[in-house]
């Protein structure tokens, strides 16, 4: 059965007002949001800018907000933002600057991250429950990169859509708060550290009014995240940790 | 060849609303409990201030003060008196929620501790609004 939604998509670009633009799009009853921006973009209004690459929740380019609320559009069926009635509208994520429509410049994520000086890589063969494939490995284990490959990457569970940080009400506000994914982030490092001057250099890195302490608990973060994780609660651990060394320190004095 | 419709897109107003980052609607308990930790703090705020103009009556003496508390205490003014209690216990209580789940104690439970939180508050202000209204 195919559907018409009314699908207001928000438009700027230079030189004109940001504005929506609503389209009648004829789409499957089993469509997602991306498919029926597609169908806006295939076939009404091929300037549409908007950045889609996977179409199955791994790449987290596509991340939007869908009736104010951010979303991977890829994941989303129609059917469950569309009341049958309303117009869907579809924005682009907050707290970034908008290039172009439905497209914002998340460099401002990767300068979060870089700023919690954590990388979001990791080698894979310490990520990997199991072995993969007959790759050689080296005497102490680990696996032979192919040539021309420095060594085998992969992205933590965090896909980098930027969707935290367009529901994080703190990161509305602006500023240098490195964002629930660079904290987030600065925890996982602090969670495999066991040397105490790594320990010391992760928690002071956030130790700051731009890390940890600038949260103000909203919870959105996790709230919103596709990928189901706990940035909040990650930020709560650091804070948790943060205290009790404070404490610890004010009473040995 | 299939060609693509050119038709003139039709364009809705701009929406009206709140800043964004303080429009807690189809989000989460711990969004509205954030704002509502700001409206009530701003509003604590507010009240601090106009508290501490009323005490200043007490500078031009007994007649002055005694005339004012005539006023305070009809129905309206403790109606008032009602929602002051309201957002001090909702600021209050969900300020004890953000402290502990800051501390990681029960942060993963932090949607019932603001429910929870919110039912206390709202018994309280039953009770005290009893008190108040009956006391008058």
């Amino acid at each position: 059965m195919s559907l018409d939604v009314p699908l207001q998509i928000h438009r700027q670009k230079e030189g004109v007002a940001p504005h929506r633009d609503l389209f009648r799009v004829s789409v499957a009853d089993s469509a997602t949001v991306l498919d029926a921006i597609e169908a806006a973009w295939a076939w009404h209004d091929g300037t549409i800018q908007f950045r889609h690459a996977c179409h199955h929740a791994s790449c987290g380019s596509c991340a939007v907000r869908v009736n104010g609320i951010e979303r991977l559009p890829c994941v989303t069926a129609i059917t469950d933002v569309w009341d049958g009635a309303s117009d869907v509208v579809v924005e682009p994520l907050r707290n970034f600057p908008v290039a172009a429509d439905l497209v914002v410049d998340v460099s401002t994520l990767f300068d979060r991250l870089e700023a919690s000086e954590m990388s979001p890589l990791r080698p894979v063969e310490h990520a990997l429950p199991v072995e993969i494939g007959e790759r050689p490995r080296t005497d102490d284990g680990t696996m032979v990169a192919p040539a021309g490959i420095e060594r085998f990457m992969r992205f933590e569970s965090c896909i980098e859509c930027g969707i935290c940080i367009s529901a994080c009400p703190t990161a509305a506000l602006g500023g240098k708060f490195y964002g629930p994914a660079g904290l987030a982030a600065v925890q996982r490092a602090r969670a495999e550290a066991t040397a105490a001057t790594e320990v010391d250099a992760i928690l002071g890195s956030v130790d700051g009014e731009h890390g940890v302490w600038r949260c103000h608990s909203a919870w959105e973060c996790t709230e919103r995240c596709p990928q189901g994780l706990d940035p909040a609660g990650a930020i709560m651990s650091l804070r948790r940790e943060l205290t009790a060394r404070r404490l610890r320190r004010l009473f040995r004095r | 060849m299939k060609t693509m419709e050119t038709r003139t897109p039709e364009r809705p107003p701009p929406p009206r609303r709140l800043a964004s980052g303080l429009d807690p609607r189809r989000r989460g308990a711990g969004s509205w409990a954030f704002v509502l930790s700001r409206i009530t703090g701003l509003g604590l705020v507010v009240y601090l201030y106009v508290h501490l103009g009323v005490l200043s009556l007490l500078a031009r003496g007994p007649e002055s003060w005694d005339s004012f508390i005539d006023v305070v205490r009809s129905k309206p003014f403790l109606a008032l008196d009602v929602v002051v209690i309201a957002g001090w216990l909702v600021h209050a209580l969900n300020g004890i929620r953000v402290t502990l789940a800051n501390f990681s104690f029960g942060a993963r439970v932090q949607k019932a501790m603001f429910s929870v939180a919110m039912v206390v508050a709202a018994v309280l202000l039953v009770i005290m609004s009893v008190l108040i209204f009956e006391g008058s």
